[in-house]
């Protein structure tokens, strides 16, 4: 790449800024500031959160006794409905994409906003009304078939199974219209110089994230649609009465929800990627693989669905294609996991508490992954299915990976979105309580499941120390509740008492930390030009063309005189 | 266009037309691309009752059309819904020659062309629902049989709707002085959308009529 014609392509399109909004209610309600939306997206995802959380919690007071009588066996089903649904399309999702997403995506491809900013908040302002409408869904009488609502016990379930329907449906297309979005912005708004090679990789999981996220998308709504028909105007698709089938529920569901998973683990992946060779101070291991992992996964992510039906009655012929593709996913996931412990090889680590949470995601995520091969077998599948055995797969996966992924980006983003500095003894000790604590909450039900244990039951036998363990999960699970709140606190700490964070507290190397934090609306004064790959710790900084002061508030290193290392 | 333009070289103030018509492109190619993705997702929409009615049709139903209260049900009128295929296929062709017209800067032409493809759309809608209060399957919520079609057509009929009224929305912007011969992004989206539920209706007839 030489340095004398910089434009790869004209990219007038970024030259544009969006007049400054002057009221409060452009600038902070309505705005069509990705960042904004993105601050947006955090604020209301981690309110959310707690809520979910809390039911959470209640359903580990009803399981702390075998014969739980904590709520009724109704209520029960009403509560890990919720809280499935909700941490599903109202945490996990929103976070990942609308809130990193939306703040981070298009300051690393030097963009001053996303290509549909108005797209972007109409589909941010989708969220809360969803999230409205599913928790109104408890005034009314709350969904209780679990949060995939399998017919034929949806089509029987109270009213407020109707109003899931609709938020899932809003939610869904808010998912779609952000996915279209972000393809557009990476593919079309990248700044001059930075080949698709020279993304950041947390930029290439929300490529992947939103191809995903288009896709798959509909389809759960062409599935939510027919059994809101079903439900309101008694319309055949799934009831087997009638001559429907409950399968073809399960078919559609898992069509869009499997890719969900990797819509909700992607966008961690990338996290993790910024992060490990930011704290290692060494060049990324392996960026190609890692990048290409990302679109290999969400490719084959497609075609696994089935593996969530092996007790539905699938021939074994498909059991089998559906088993094997799902063990595929093991290897680009592996590759990941491999890239990121050699780049952590010979670093020298900072354990600031987002490189503890990344690491502890290595760790977490990994163990999740491999019970996640152990059920793909159908015979293991036959025996673990409906156990708390899946219960504690999914939340190693979701929670030690997903969610710690959120945090470890919510400590490293901090300073860049809010300009101040978190406590780090705080975060440490977020870090540690969380991380034991969770490890106390889900590994007994990967024994308790194997040992018989049900999934969604309000009751269980006390056989085999069930009640011991779930008593240890239990007390862990108040121990990491308590723990969350540490970061919340920390939060209001970083306001009061944090040290202003400067352009590049962290001596990181992707764009959005050459500008000041926070960033100005415009993002980029001059629209930089890339040279390299960012994670080239030792060479000077592959950036050219950033305003002077800039580049100087983020690094004493500057690019003047070097020659462009070639790629 | 630009409010505030940084960071273009020195010299871009001086052939700011230029400058403008570099925009307009990039604009339109980026809203383009945004469009064609959401009619992906909308094939998907399309895709996921497609296989529904597929799946409970060949792999559910004994034998198809299904029974209801003990009766077997008709097959769908394959006559009738051919001559409204034709009309819906024609209003392809006219909104073809309509688009060309506006290329060329024959607004006369256009305009009666535009004209010619709102009708036929209009009229496939009046011929579908004559369809729907004539067809004797059982109603919508009868079997699976009424639940795939109406679902499945209904679903296409509101696409016509919506591409009607778009339509109607571009011929208006065309007499605001909204587009010209080269920049009219909007009527190239309402061709391509118009195309978009042409091919989505060829799978619907196959899959109903022919299948």
């Amino acid at each position: 790449m030489a340095v004398a014609t910089p434009a790869v392509t004209a990219h007038a399109v970024l030259d544009h800024i969006h007049p400054e909004p002057t009221s409060f209610v452009r600038k902070y309600v309505f705005s069509i500031d990705a960042k904004v939306i993105g601050v947006q997206y955090m604020i209301t995802g981690l309110l959310f959160f707690v809520m979910a959380g809390l039911l959470a919690e209640l359903i580990r007071i009803q399981l702390m006794h075998s014969d739980g009588k904590f709520l009724s066996n109704d209520t029960y089903n009403a509560v890990y409905t919720m809280h499935g649904s909700a941490m599903v399309w109202m945490v996990i999702i929103p976070l990942l994409t609308g809130g990193f997403g939306n703040f981070v995506m298009p300051l690393q491809i030097g963009a001053r906003d996303v290509a549909f900013p108005w797209l972007n908040l109409a589909a941010f302002w989708m969220f809360p009304v969803a999230g409205i409408l599913l928790f109104g869904a408890f005034l009314v009488g709350a969904p209780d078939a679990g949060w995939t609502e399998y017919p034929p016990v949806s089509l029987q379930g109270p009213v407020g199974t109707n109003l899931w329907c609709a938020a899932i449906f809003l939610i869904g297309i808010s998912s779609t219209m952000t996915g279209i979005n972000f393809i557009v912005t990476i593919i079309k708004m990248r700044a001059p110089g930075m080949t698709l090679t020279r993304m950041p990789l947390f930029v290439w999981a929300q490529l992947s994230t939103a191809a995903l996220s288009m896709i798959a998308t509909t389809a759960l709504s062409g599935a939510l649609l027919a059994l809101f028909l079903e439900r309101v105007f008694g319309v055949p698709f799934y009831d087997p009465i009638k001559g429907g089938s409950p399968v073809l529920w399960q078919h559609m569901f898992w069509f869009y929800s499997h890719p969900a998973v990797y819509i909700m683990i992607l966008p961690a992946f990338g996290i993790i990627s910024e992060i490990l060779p930011t704290f290692a101070r060494k060049p990324i291991f392996g960026y190609k693989m890692i990048a290409f992992s990302s679109v290999a996964i969400a490719l084959v992510g497609f075609m696994v669905w089935g593996h969530h039906m092996f007790t539905s009655g699938l021939s074994p012929w498909l059991q089998l294609s559906f088993m094997i593709l799902t063990m595929v996913v093991a290897i680009p996931t592996g590759i990941k996991i491999f890239s990121w412990v050699a780049t952590l090889w010979g670093g020298s680590i900072e354990f600031t508490p987002a490189m503890l949470f990344a690491t502890g995601f290595l760790i977490t995520f990994t163990f999740g992954g491999i019970t996640g091969v152990f059920l793909a077998a159908v015979p293991v599948d036959l025996h673990a299915s409906g156990t708390d055995f899946v219960v504690g797969h999914f939340h190693y996966v979701l929670y030690g990976g997903s969610v710690f992924g959120i945090f470890a980006g919510l400590y490293y983003w901090w300073p860049k979105i809010t300009g101040y500095m978190m406590s780090s003894a705080l975060g440490k000790w977020h870090f540690w309580c969380t991380f034991v604590s969770f490890n106390g909450t889900f590994l007994p039900m990967h024994w308790l499941g194997l040992q018989g244990m049900p999934r969604r039951y309000a009751t269980y036998s006390p056989a085999h120390d069930a009640v011991f363990w779930n008593v240890v999960a239990s007390c862990s699970s108040f121990v990491l509740a308590a723990s969350t709140l540490l970061l919340f606190i920390n939060m209001w700490w970083s306001f009061r008492n944090g040290k202003r964070a400067g352009a590049n507290p962290w001596g990181a190397r992707t764009l959005e930390w050459m500008i000041s934090s926070p960033p100005p609306y415009y993002n980029y004064k001059t629209v930089p030009t890339v040279l390299a790959t960012p994670y080239d710790f030792g060479n000077p900084l592959p950036y050219i063309g950033l305003d002077s002061a800039e580049g100087a508030a983020a690094t004493p290193q500057s690019t003047a005189g070097h020659p462009a290392p070639v790629h | 266009m630009a409010v505030s333009v940084a960071g273009h070289g020195p010299d871009a103030h001086g052939h700011a037309l230029v400058h403008d018509e570099v925009i307009y492109q990039e604009t339109r190619d980026i809203r383009l691309f945004g469009f064609i993705l959401f009619l992906v997702s909308d094939v998907v929409l399309f895709s996921a009752f497609i296989f529904a009615y597929l799946y409970l049709r060949n792999t559910i139903a004994p034998q198809w059309p299904p029974m209801l209260n003990g009766k077997q049900l008709p097959r769908l009128d394959v006559a009738f819904a051919a001559v409204n295929s034709v009309v819906l296929f024609g209003s392809g062709v006219t909104m073809h020659f309509a688009m060309e017209n506006w290329k060329h800067e024959n607004h006369r032409k256009f305009d009666l062309w535009i004209l010619a493809t709102i009708i036929l759309g209009a009229a496939f809608l009046g011929g579908q629902g004559y369809e729907y209060a004539h067809a004797a399957i059982g109603g919508w919520s009868g079997s699976i049989f009424g639940a795939s079609f109406f679902t499945l057509t209904g679903m296409h009929g509101f696409h016509v709707f919506v591409g009607v009224i778009f339509l109607c929305v571009l011929w208006w912007q065309t007499k605001r002085g909204v587009y010209d011969g080269t920049h009219h992004f909007g009527l190239t989206a309402g061709t391509l959308y118009w195309h978009f539920v042409d091919v989505i209706w060829v799978a619907l007839f196959y899959l109903f009529y022919l299948f």
